[in-house]
């Protein structure tokens, strides 16, 4: 699996791309190894606004449901489709295919991000 | 409960060494799933292998003496009169008001001996109603779940990974039937059990025998199961679960198990309230539904029959095989008309009801 350049993390396992005013969405590998084995994606509508740190999706492993949050303030521009037929793909390709939701970002509303370093670092804490 | 009160199985570290994820469960540290994830071990175990699970957390009394089949009457609902020797009988300990205590298996050894299998979690409350009740019959009532490894071995290969273990032919064990064999100079207990729709065995061995047991099974091609890959296979099959479809707050009315509570056969602990509650109908109605609309149905999400809240899932799940299901008490009225819906994160979810199982049984009936 390879890390995409440019992902920020947050401190409840999300990733977070930002290409100009477009930011791509998704939960980390560390986040979908934990969970196990993802069996069902919900995804959030298109045009829904959503602030920072923001419950936008959610995530179902064979035992338990998790919420997603935003890491940045945006309206929803796209989601990832394929994960309603295919929700393992956030098993094998969480920076990838796994992929969520992508924003047009709102203002500068954002929780904390972490580089890939940092992030690393406060898994091992 | 704190983690350094939580059990250790004797095969502790042999889940460790294969990845597995300890979780608490019942007052033990058991593993959720191995390395390789709970729906390949559900896979594993529906198509052909012989998956091994760890259930040693279950508990095991022996119960003998010269009343035993008298006491066991009196305790239990199924009538045990009629078990041959080498049977194995579904039955349940009931409170005077007709509620579950527990469900059990209960096995005839010989006249005057019985073995009972009880639910982890009942374990205590079990042994205690027992033993209280003891005192007023010839009978002795022995907990040895301490000493007793207990696996399951399910799949159509438990068989083929089981047999060179065991100068026995396992062809001689039934459905529901067991025999007392030697594993590895110890005694030990098969019965042709289980708790997942196919075929398979349940195995009960001394502690000390339980490593070697377990890497013989592995040896012969068995894969370790996990807590999550077991409670989907139960699902699949409709089975009731202590702390679900059954707890002391139903009877076997509500939950579905009249067919292993026998009124006829005399008096025993519970039958009074239980005729009552059977003239006067149940209180709420077990059903199997299937969702129509996207989403996993999952435990206490409340369910709704046109419109009207009616009850909750007791057990729900993705099966690979059936999408999403589960079972529900609802209210009496609805247990077989009206638009079912299921509540998910605010959104009503279309359901339908469904026949049980979920999918096919393949236990060798």
């Amino acid at each position: 699996m390879t890390i995409p350049a440019n992902i920020k993390y947050t401190k409840d396992h999300e990733w977070v791309r930002i290409d100009g005013d477009i930011a791509t969405f998704g939960i980390s590998d560390h986040a979908q190894e934990a969970l196990g084995d993802i069996v069902f994606v919900e995804l959030p509508e298109i045009g829904r606004e959503i602030e920072a740190g923001e419950a936008y999706a959610v995530v179902e492993s064979v035992k338990a449901v998790s919420d997603v949050y935003a890491p940045v303030a945006g309206e929803v521009i796209e989601v990832n489709d394929e994960l309603e037929g295919e929700p393992e793909k956030v098993n094998t390709d969480a920076f990838g295919a796994g992929w969520i939701a992508k924003v047009k970002m709102i203002g500068d509303g954002s929780v904390e991000l972490m580089t890939d370093d940092e992030y690393n670092t406060f898994l091992e804490e | 409960m704190v983690e350094t009160d939580l059990a250790k199985t004797p095969l502790f570290e042999a889940h460790v060494a294969l990845g597995g994820k300890m979780v608490p469960f019942a007052g033990f540290e058991m593993p959720v799933q191995y390395k390789s994830g709970a729906l390949k071990e559900y896979t594993a175990v529906r198509e052909g292998a012989a998956g091994i699970f760890d259930i040693t957390h279950m508990g095991q009394v022996r119960v003998s003496g010269e009343e035993a089949l008298e006491f066991l009457q009196y305790l239990t609902t199924n009538d045990v009169a009629k078990l041959v020797e080498g049977q194995v009988q579904y039955s349940a300990l009931l409170n005077e008001s007709g509620t579950f205590i527990d469900d059990i298996t209960t096995y005839k050894l010989r006249d005057n001996a019985y073995y009972l299998c009880i639910n982890a979690a009942n374990r205590h409350k079990d042994v205690a109603h027992l033993q209280t009740e003891a005192a007023n019959f010839d009978v002795v009532v022995v907990d040895e779940s301490d000493d007793t490894t207990l696996l399951a071995l399910q799949g159509a290969a438990a068989q083929s990974a089981l047999q060179p273990l065991l100068d026995l032919d396992l062809e001689a064990i039934g459905y529901y039937k067991f025999a007392e064999v030697s594993v590895n100079g110890c005694p030990g207990i098969i019965s042709r059990t289980g708790y997942t729709g196919e075929d398979g065995f349940e195995i009960y061995i001394p502690n000390d025998i339980a490593v070697a047991v377990w890497d013989a099974l592995l040896a012969n091609g068995a894969v370790p199961i996990g807590l999550a890959a077991r409670d989907m296979l139960r699902t699949e099959m409709g089975y009731a679960l202590y702390g679900h479809e059954i707890s002391d707050a139903v009877t076997p009315v509500e939950a579905k198990l009249m067919w292993i509570t026998k009124l006829e056969k005399g008096y025993f602990i519970g039958k009074e309230a239980l005729e009552e509650r059977k003239d006067a109908g149940p209180q709420q109605r077990l059903i199997a539904i299937k969702l129509t609309g996207r989403g996993i149905p999952r435990e206490h999400y409340p369910v709704r029959v046109d419109g009207v809240l009616s009850g909750e899932i007791t057990s729900g799940m993705f099966s690979p095989m059936a999408g999403g299901v589960a079972l529900a008490y609802v209210k009496p009225e609805h247990a077989e008309a009206g638009e079912i819906s299921v509540e998910i994160r605010a959104k009503h979810v279309a359901a339908e009801r469904t026949k049980l199982p979920f999918v096919r049984s393949n236990v060798r009936r």
